[in-house]
């Protein structure tokens, strides 16, 4: 069943009062309700994901199968930009809304009169941001709502843009780069409410997840990723500790910390954000937490590294679920989180799935949080040797551990994980995931002598390289209830775009050299491909303009995946060269966004 | 951690550069960054640098880059010396694997600086007194993982000195000075030639310890470098250090680096 259309029958109508104002741009409503009613018409893209499921699914099929090696470029366009495009366009009726790389130009393209940029929002440039990005300067796209795009900058500022003209209708601050703080997240649109979270734990940043009014700007609530239970927004009796299936109890974060060491917790939560309006539950992942060192923050770090659900109009968790307690190798836990109908001993269960940087892939139910499946995504992980199918908890290998003093070779998958924030696709027709993934592995040396300008100082050594000879990214079908893959396609470098599968058998995506692929969902045949201007870290989507499909992608490499490339580190490349991991990526690409938008 | 990309990894760089002049004694140095170099040759990585060249019967020349801008020092080494801009650095602490570092030229370690007038009790990082002070450190050095290990480091105040191009050492300094910062804990050399203009502070070393467990050091060995092969121009380097050991150290006082003995310290 496609949740989208299920979502669709239960919205009961609009609300009157605001349908007037709005009616120029986009058919009206609340955020809420109208977001979901939009989100089933396929002509449309209104949200990131597509829909709040995340399943990046469309139901057009006038591009298919067949017919997909007949594709061709119909438009592009620069963006202006040259850094990484983690994110998509949105299209609202004859609109089309995107937001590039730093410094964040957001604009609005009108479909019917392609090349006329109705307008081009800049936020004030704050040279503080870069500096404390780890990761490239990327954003990961716009929100749509109530005739308002929500953008989020680098610096942290989250706009409100009036989708007519892109005039600010408010603007709110969500992090500060003094204090290491970034933002890259697309927002989410739920109810009244922007959800939107924090990048920077690279720079002790304690995450958290924050709730706007979507009407004024206002802080509503803000949710901390570890420390107090009032901080966190965690109920001691009533929100469920997933892994064990019982409530949390006192000070669930508290406990796993040493002193005072939650203060610089880490925990972000720069991923993308999914909502079930049925439980009214939101879920986000949370990153790695704060000091590389493992030997210096013993215990299980909660809540970083874990999944959680809240209510939007509260903040409220109701459940946690840790997948790397004690992280020793920065496999942060953001990546998206797919709703789908799970089939569990012959019974359909609302479920999530994860595919986490530490190369497994979790089956929960949304409602508790518990484990329904486990299974490794890449064949290659070996950090643990079992994850316990009850709880989740993982069953480490010690020798994979990384601690000071210890040099510790071929941990797999690599600090990028199996599988970045690159976002998968569902499709529930043929009930698989069609998920892009790393393809890599890792040696850690501990405690070399290094120096920076003016002091030298220990520090550990990390070296990428290729889990199979010249193999760094696969992009592969992949039902997490079996673990089994049913095809992969093997590409040179980390497949760091994200997925889009369509009613008509066909599954796009990108490769960080710059190939964009329409592929066949039954096989794993690429149908068509074409060379872009740049790499692709971005997400394809599509929609119906003037009766005619059309799948749009921004290009524009970047991001962790291809950091030397981005900013012009030579040693970054080189060393990451000497293992062979992306050296060669210049060899095949360049900077520089795009939209590339393709029909038949 | 994702920074680990930007500033981990080892590169065997194998670039070729042009071979110097046989009496070119070619380095690179940070234009502004005293007390180690500028570009009028104050600092005393520039009185090492003559000194070497002299012994070496060569004409000295620069490359000036800085040390601390975008990629840091990683960076700064892959675009000069591997790139071939110049056949050795002045600064990199032995056994660095990055390079091919000489033998050391000297030692120094991370202190403790405090006012006078304060007269606290400092003798290493397990001091109570540090428990009860506003601590300054500079990001990213031992001190500041030392810090993690005993909860100290929500109380204490993070420099960045060595990532910010134009700041000087001597900014720590001051903020002792105005009490901002009740305890700097700092690499020596950098701070050195500063104390002249704080009469009012002191040093106390921070000694190598296992008090917690794991090795904490504090205590670094700095050598010279030269491109990874490049063995006979290291030997040359290092026969001018053993030759030169007393010229060297006159140097470094001149400079007020204070230079540590390693006996009893385990590295």
């Amino acid at each position: 069943m496609n949740l989208s259309a299920k979502l669709v029958r239960s919205v009961v109508g609009l609300t009157a009062g605001l349908a007037m104002t709005v009616l120029l741009i986009a058919p009206p409503g609340l955020a809420n309700e109208q977001l979901e009613k939009t989100s089933g018409d396929p002509n449309q893209w209104v949200m990131p994901g597509g829909n709040y499921s995340l399943t990046r699914n469309s139901k057009l099929a006038q591009i298919n199968a067949s017919n997909a090696k007949d594709l061709h470029v119909a438009w592009t366009m620069s963006t202006g930009a040259l850094r990484g495009h983690e994110g998509q366009p949105l299209v609202i009726g004859d609109m089309m809304y995107f937001e590039s790389a730093y410094p964040n130009y957001v604009y609005a393209v009108n479909l019917g009169d392609i090349g006329h940029m109705v307008w081009k929002f800049e936020p004030p440039r704050n040279p503080n941001a870069p500096p404390v990005a780890c990761c490239d300067v990327v954003n990961r796209g716009v929100s749509y709502s109530d005739g308002k795009i929500i953008a989020s900058a680098l610096d942290g500022h989250i706009y409100a843009l009036d989708a007519k003209d892109g005039k600010v209708l408010w603007s709110a601050i969500n992090a500060d780069p003094l204090k290491g703080q970034t933002v890259t997240a697309a927002p989410m649109v739920v109810k009244d409410k922007v959800i939107v979270g924090v990048s920077g734990g690279e720079y002790g940043v304690l995450g958290y997840l924050s709730a706007f009014d979507i009407k004024t700007g206002k802080l509503v609530w803000r949710a901390y990723s570890a420390g107090p239970d009032h901080g966190m927004l965690f109920d001691p009796e009533k929100t469920i500790d997933a892994n064990s299936q019982k409530a949390v109890g006192k000070d669930s974060s508290l406990t796993t910390w040493h002193g005072d060491q939650w203060k610089l917790g880490g925990g972000t939560t720069w991923g993308w954000y999914s909502y079930d309006p049925k439980l009214d539950l939101i879920y986000y992942g949370t990153g790695n937490p704060g000091s590389w060192n493992p030997t210096q923050r013993p215990g299980d770090n909660k809540w970083s590294m874990s999944l959680i659900a809240r209510h939007p109009d509260t903040g409220m968790a109701v459940w946690a679920f840790q997948m790397t307690p004690h992280d020793g190798w920065d496999y942060d836990g953001v990546n998206e989180n797919v709703l789908f109908d799970a089939t569990v001993e012959g019974q359909p269960r609302p479920a999530l799935a994860h595919f986490d940087r530490n190369g497994y892939g979790y089956v929960l139910d949304r409602a508790n949080g518990k484990l329904l499946a486990v299974h490794k995504f890449d064949p290659t992980v070996n950090w643990a040797t079992a994850i316990d199918p009850v709880n989740g908890r993982p069953t480490v290998d010690p020798a994979m551990m990384t601690k000071a003093g210890v040099n510790v070779k071929h941990i797999c998958p690599a600090a990028q994980g199996d599988k970045d924030e690159q976002p998968s696709s569902y499709d529930a027709g043929t009930g698989l995931f069609y998920i892009p993934t790393n393809h890599i592995c890792m040696d850690y040396q501990a405690f070399d002598v290094k120096y920076k300008g003016g002091f030298p100082y220990v520090g550990a050594i990390l070296n990428m390289y290729p889990a199979s000879p010249e193999v760094r990214g696969r992009f592969i079908a992949f039902d997490p209830m079996s673990g089994a893959t049913k095809w992969a396609i093997e590409d040179r470098f980390q497949d760091w775009s994200g997925a889009l599968t369509t009613a008509g058998g066909v599954v796009f995506y990108g490769t960080l050299d710059g190939w964009f692929r329409a592929v066949d969902m039954s096989n794993g045949k690429v149908l068509y491909q074409m060379h872009c201007p740049s790499g692709i870290i971005g997400n394809p989507i599509t929609y119906m303009h003037d009766g005619k499909q059309y799948v749009a992608v921004l290009t524009g490499v970047g991001g962790w995946a291809a950091i030397g490339l981005a900013q012009g580190l030579t040693k970054a490349s080189e060393g990451l060269g000497a293992v062979g991991l992306t050296a060669a990526l210049g060899d095949y690409t360049n900077l520089g966004g795009a939209l590339m938008v393709f029909s038949n | 951690m994702r920074r680990a990309v930007l500033v981990l990894g080892v590169g065997v760089a194998v670039l070729a550069a042009r071979h110097a002049e046989a009496n070119e004694f070619r380095v690179c140095a940070d234009p502004d960054y005293m007390p180690f170099s500028n570009r009028a040759g104050a600092g005393f990585e520039n009185a090492i640098a003559e000194l070497t060249a002299k012994a070496l019967d060569a004409h000295l020349s620069y490359t000036w880059a800085s040390n601390r801008g975008p990629g840091g020092f990683s960076e700064y080494l892959s675009r000069n010396l591997d790139a071939g801009k110049c056949d050795a650095v002045m600064n990199l602490p032995f056994g660095n694997q990055e390079e091919l570092t000489t033998d050391p030229y000297y030692l120094s370690s991370y202190v403790f600086v405090s006012r006078k007038a304060d007269g606290y009790d400092l003798d290493n990082m397990d001091s109570p007194i540090l428990r009860k002070v506003k601590i300054g450190f500079e990001h990213d050095t031992p001190p500041e993982d030392a810090l993690k290990l005993r909860d100290l480091i929500s109380h204490a105040q993070a420099f960045s000195v060595g990532d910010s191009e134009g700041v000087s050492p001597a900014s720590m300094l001051e903020a002792v000075g105005a009490r901002r910062v009740d305890v700097l804990i700092t690499w020596e050399p950098a701070i050195g030639w500063f104390l002249r203009d704080y009469p009012d502070l002191r040093v106390t070393r921070v000694p190598n310890s296992r008090a917690s467990g794991a090795p904490e050091q504090y205590l670094f060995s700095m050598a010279m470098a030269v491109r990874k092969g490049d063995e006979a121009l290291k030997q040359r380097l290092d026969r001018v250090i053993a030759e030169h050991k007393a010229a060297i150290d006159a140097i470094l006082g001149r400079f007020d680096v204070r230079l540590y003995p390693a006996a009893g310290d385990s590295l």
